[in-house]
């Protein structure tokens, strides 16, 4: 593994799923994105269009009725199209990326002792590891992401307040010190004080060491402002705009992600006393082809031809923009 | 929601077997002849022309007897089915929305009733009631003692559905209790309701033909289940007489089957969850 | 009772404990009420049969010493009937009655047959009960484990078996019982004689634990054994597997998959989370044992608790209704009160309610 290979690699992505009337619906359409070691990137975007499926696809976790349909994902410089299942289970999930996901709170088997599961993850990767040694290690990391270690791991997760359980998760997902974290809405389901404390948490993850790079996915793109280094909006399956922080947030070039930046509230100075705009109507349905811009219908600054060109990437002021007229 | 409802394979086949008996038992008087009182032939005789399927151990028609049991059933089985879901259903919704003192006492008794075998304790009141079991009054007393898993069932969901925001709304702006049940609560649980339906009218009728098997049937009037126990009390069974017991057994299988059929399938529409 | 604040699960369980205790009660009433709702007396029946050929006077000495027997007149210590001013026996209230038949129940005295006068219920019951157990017990057991498995197998690996599995486990679960019983009887008892239609062992055998007897019982065993039997097994597949589709579409076991578990682990865990409740199930089911079989073993002629229950309905026997009811209610009861207690123990959310209520 060669050092300068990026931590991901994500080449011209397509990923579709089938309904169960065998519909096919492509719920991601030609993604393209790098990640080096120690970036953030923030992928933000409307419930629906597609954020979830992507990095499920990062993971290699096409798992019917998800379909790879085509392109490359790379982590390290080594392709995982085309691994089987029980190498991806083995090398990639857990060990090198790890998925913090969406409803964290659901996320642990209400059966099962949050030790119990934390060794299960160790030992399905390295049965070679003893019993004192799992538990020391739990003992340990745990302490290190600040919970009471002996209270915690002995619990059952229905015994543990909403914040601890999320401190939980993030603590057995990223147990591996796995390359790159990729963080679903970590807090949307959290109140403002336990949001910022989780934040915090990865960053800290970070900056030990145990994690080297992050992928952050909201639905709340100022959120992003003090997380990411880079944003990449996503609508429809596609990126619609891709650039640095400060780029995408305060300086948006496409319209779509001008309307999501005005459609939220936000606490941040220069902001507040702003009007949300709520985006009119919604995604378009994607079992259907869809000829020209995507975003077309609720666009405020649509022209009469966008419906009719297909829209492409283009570099504009130094970031990517999907949209002919930005 | 209905058209979807039509388009599941296994609802039309449940619909279609329920519907063909029902429509059995509601023409099949107007349009054949049927005669339970008089002795056609000698006891459990073969079938024959004009008696397609032989006679029974007095000697009358059988297939008369089959249609008349099959009617008597029916009745028993959708009377009860009523009975059991008006009741379950009024005291899980009171239970259920009210909350508090008023649920913990109506959900006590439930529970009693509901641990109580109704087997049993429907043998013990029809034991008492010796001459005066008409079918009516048992499908009553089916009704009356099968209500239980529907109050708790919709109770649970009566419950659930409390604590949604516009019934908050209806209680801050004053409506009364009845007001809010059936304006608020009901339309969201009526699918509920009707599958529930099915399955007490379902169990309303396998209960009365355990009761007449055992001995306990009607006393004025053939049910499918009475027709069982006579044809084993008279040893059809081991005659071979299967005219006397086949029949029978085949429509409260297939009246069984129907509803159950009805009941999941209409549970895979409406509860999404099971629908992969 | 300090301590008891510190023990939540223990507190449930008497709390449960007490409540089955009044459920109990409300039974013993419903079996002691019901039957003496009609006017049939038991000292009326047996004396129309006793009395044809007594005078007056052994027949009124015969009649005092049912009304003795059957505890509807006062007996003093010595066991004299205790008389008023007449002479005449004096009758005891309803209310005595109840509390004679309470404390004869609990000691396992249901009193004796008005039919088979002069045998005791229990003796009866005691007969017949094996029977229903023999037949009960391995049905239950073997089904609801076979049944399980296959629900849990259709359920994960779905596909073709799923596919034909599921409209077969929905065809035998829907059949009634007693239907299948009866076609099977007919089908393979009559028809094609492969095993014998009706009853228990041969006629002219004495139940005994000799070989003979044993092989002939086990014969007359296999139809009904596997009228129950399939009926089960489809009633606990397809419980079964909507628990584990259920568990399988849960957000436990789709971070289970996240993290790299091993598959064989997940489906430890899908198996014990669906298992719970179908060990509730099984509880209840044996609970159940004693009464669930009536019909299957009237159709059968088997020798059980069905048939002891028929033949008292027949001849009005009330006492003997009365004890099988009850004995049935019991143990239900009885199963209903382990279920509570081992699912406090057993679930974790369950225990986290009972600590958290006061």
């Amino acid at each position: 593994m060669s050092m300068s290979a990026p931590v991901l690699e994500v080449e011209r992505l397509r990923v579709h799923y089938l309904t169960r009337f065998g519909t096919r619906v492509q719920a991601v359409d030609d993604v393209s994105f790098q990640l080096n070691k120690g970036e953030i990137l923030g992928i933000a975007g409307e419930s629906g269009c597609g954020k979830t499926t992507l990095v499920s696809g990062c993971m290699g976790l096409f798992i019917p009725p998800l379909y790879h349909s085509s392109g490359d994902v790379r982590i390290g410089g080594q392709s995982i199209i085309g691994m089987d299942r029980e190498q991806i289970r083995r090398d990639v999930l857990g060990r090198k990326i790890a998925m913090i996901p969406q409803g964290a709170l659901n996320s642990l088997n209400p059966t099962r002792r949050v030790k119990d599961l934390a060794t299960d993850m160790i030992v399905s990767h390295d049965d070679r590891a003893g019993k004192r040694e799992i538990s020391e290690r739990l003992r340990e990391r745990f302490e290190r992401i600040g919970l009471d270690a002996k209270r915690v791991l002995d619990a059952f997760p229905v015994e543990l307040p909403a914040g601890t359980k999320q401190r939980v998760v993030i603590g057995i997902s990223t147990l591996l010190n796995p390359e790159l974290v990729i963080a679903d809405e970590p807090t949307s389901a959290l109140d403002v004080s336990t949001q910022k404390s989780v934040i915090r948490l990865l960053f800290d993850l970070m900056d030990r060491g145990i994690i080297s790079s992050m992928i952050f996915i909201t639905h709340e793109l100022p959120l992003l402002r003090h997380v990411s280094s880079s944003i990449a909006v996503m609508y429809a399956g596609e990126f619609v705009e891709y650039g640095s922080t400060e780029q995408v947030i305060f300086d948006a070039q496409q319209p779509y992600t001008r309307a999501l930046m005005g459609s939220m509230l936000s606490a941040d100075a220069g902001q507040r006393g702003k009007k949300p705009v709520a985006i009119e109507g919604a995604p378009p349905d994607l079992k259907n082809v869809i000829v020209g811009c995507r975003f077309a219908e609720r666009c405020p600054s649509v022209r009469s031809d966008c419906a009719q060109h297909k829209q492409e990437l283009r570099v504009v002021q130094l970031r990517k923009v999907r949209c002919q007229y930005a | 929601m209905l058209k979807r409802l039509l388009r599941s394979p296994s609802f039309l086949f449940g619909f279609t077997l329920f519907f063909g008996t029902l429509l059995l038992a509601l023409l099949g008087p107007l349009v054949l002849s049927l005669d339970v009182e008089q002795r056609v032939g000698l006891a459990y005789t073969a079938p024959f022309p004009g008696h397609w399927l032989g006679t029974d151990h007095m000697g009358i028609d059988m297939f008369s007897l089959l249609l008349q049991g099959l009617r008597a059933s029916l009745y028993v089985g959708l009377v009860a089915g009523t009975v059991a879901t008006l009741l379950g259903t009024l005291i899980g919704l009171y239970g259920g929305y009210k909350g508090g003192l008023v649920d913990d006492l109506l959900t006590s008794v439930t529970n009693l009733f509901l641990v109580i075998p109704t087997l049993i304790v429907l043998i013990l009141l029809s034991a008492s009631l010796e001459e005066g079991r008409s079918l009516s009054l048992i499908a009553l007393l089916i009704g009356c003692t099968t209500w239980t898993w529907t109050a708790r069932a919709v109770r649970a969901q009566a419950a659930s559905l409390r604590a949604r925001d516009h019934v908050a709304l209806a209680r801050i702006n004053g409506f009364g209790t009845a007001h809010i049940v059936l304006l608020h609560i009901m339309p969201y649980l009526l699918s509920y309701i009707f599958m529930v339906f099915i399955l007490q009218t379902a169990s309303g009728i396998l209960a009365e033909a355990s009761i007449s098997l055992l001995g306990l049937g009607p006393y004025d009037s053939i049910s499918l289940g009475k027709i069982l126990n006579e044809a084993v009390q008279n040893e059809a069974l081991t005659d071979g007489a299967w005219w006397a017991f086949a029949p029978a057994t085949l429509l409260i299988t297939v009246i069984a089957f129907s509803l159950y059929i009805i009941n999941t399938s209409m549970e895979s529409v409406f509860n999404p969850r099971l629908r992969r | 009772m300090d301590w008891l604040r510190h023990h939540p699960t223990l507190r449930h369980m008497i709390a449960r404990a007490g409540w089955y205790l009044l459920t109990f009660l409300v039974a013993v009433t419903i079996n002691f009420v019901l039957p003496r709702l009609g006017d049939a007396s038991p000292v009326g029946v047996l004396m129309a049969r006793a009395s044809m050929n007594l005078d007056s006077a052994t027949a009124r000495q015969q009649e005092e010493a049912y009304l003795a027997e059957f505890g509807l007149v006062h007996v003093d210590d010595k066991g004299q009937l205790v008389r008023d001013a007449a002479g005449k026996p004096v009758p005891t209230s309803l209310g005595a009655q109840f509390a004679r038949y309470l404390s004869l129940s609990l000691r396992g005295d249901l009193g004796t047959s008005i039919l088979q006068y002069p045998r005791r219920v229990s003796e009866i019951i005691r007969l017949a009960l094996p029977w229903t157990l023999c037949l009960q017990l391995p049905t239950i057991i073997i089904g609801w484990v076979v049944g399980n498995l296959l629900g849990a197998l259709a359920a994960y690996y779905r596909g073709v078996f799923d596919r034909l599995f599921y409209p077969l486990a929905l065809l035998t679960s829907a059949v009634p019982a007693f239907c299948l019983g009866i076609m099977m009887v007919y089908l393979f008892g009559i028809r094609l004689e492969w095993f014998p239609a009706v009853g228990g062992y041969d006629d002219g055998m004495v139940p005994a634990l000799s070989w003979a007897f044993l092989r002939s019982a086990s014969y007359y065993y296999v139809l009904p054994f596997f009228s129950i039997l399939v009926i089960v097994v489809g009633h606990q597949a397809i419980g079964m597997r909507s628990m584990c589709i259920y568990e399988l579409g849960t957000d436990y076991v789709k971070y289970a998959k996240l993290l790299g578990i091993h598959e064989r682990k997940i489906l430890l865990y899908m198996f014990r989370n669906a298992m719970l409740p179908q060990l509730t199930g099984l509880a209840l089911a044996l609970g159940g044992m004693v009464g669930g079989a009536l019909i299957t073993e009237i159709i059968f002629s088997y020798p059980g608790l069905g048939q002891a229950i028929l033949t008292a309905i027949q001849g009005n026997d009330y006492p003997l209704i009365s004890g099988c009811t009850l004995l049935i209610t019991v143990s239900v009861l009885i199963a209903n009160f382990f279920v509570d207690v081992l699912i406090s123990l057993l679930d974790p959310r369950v225990r986290a309610s009972q600590v958290s209520t006061r």
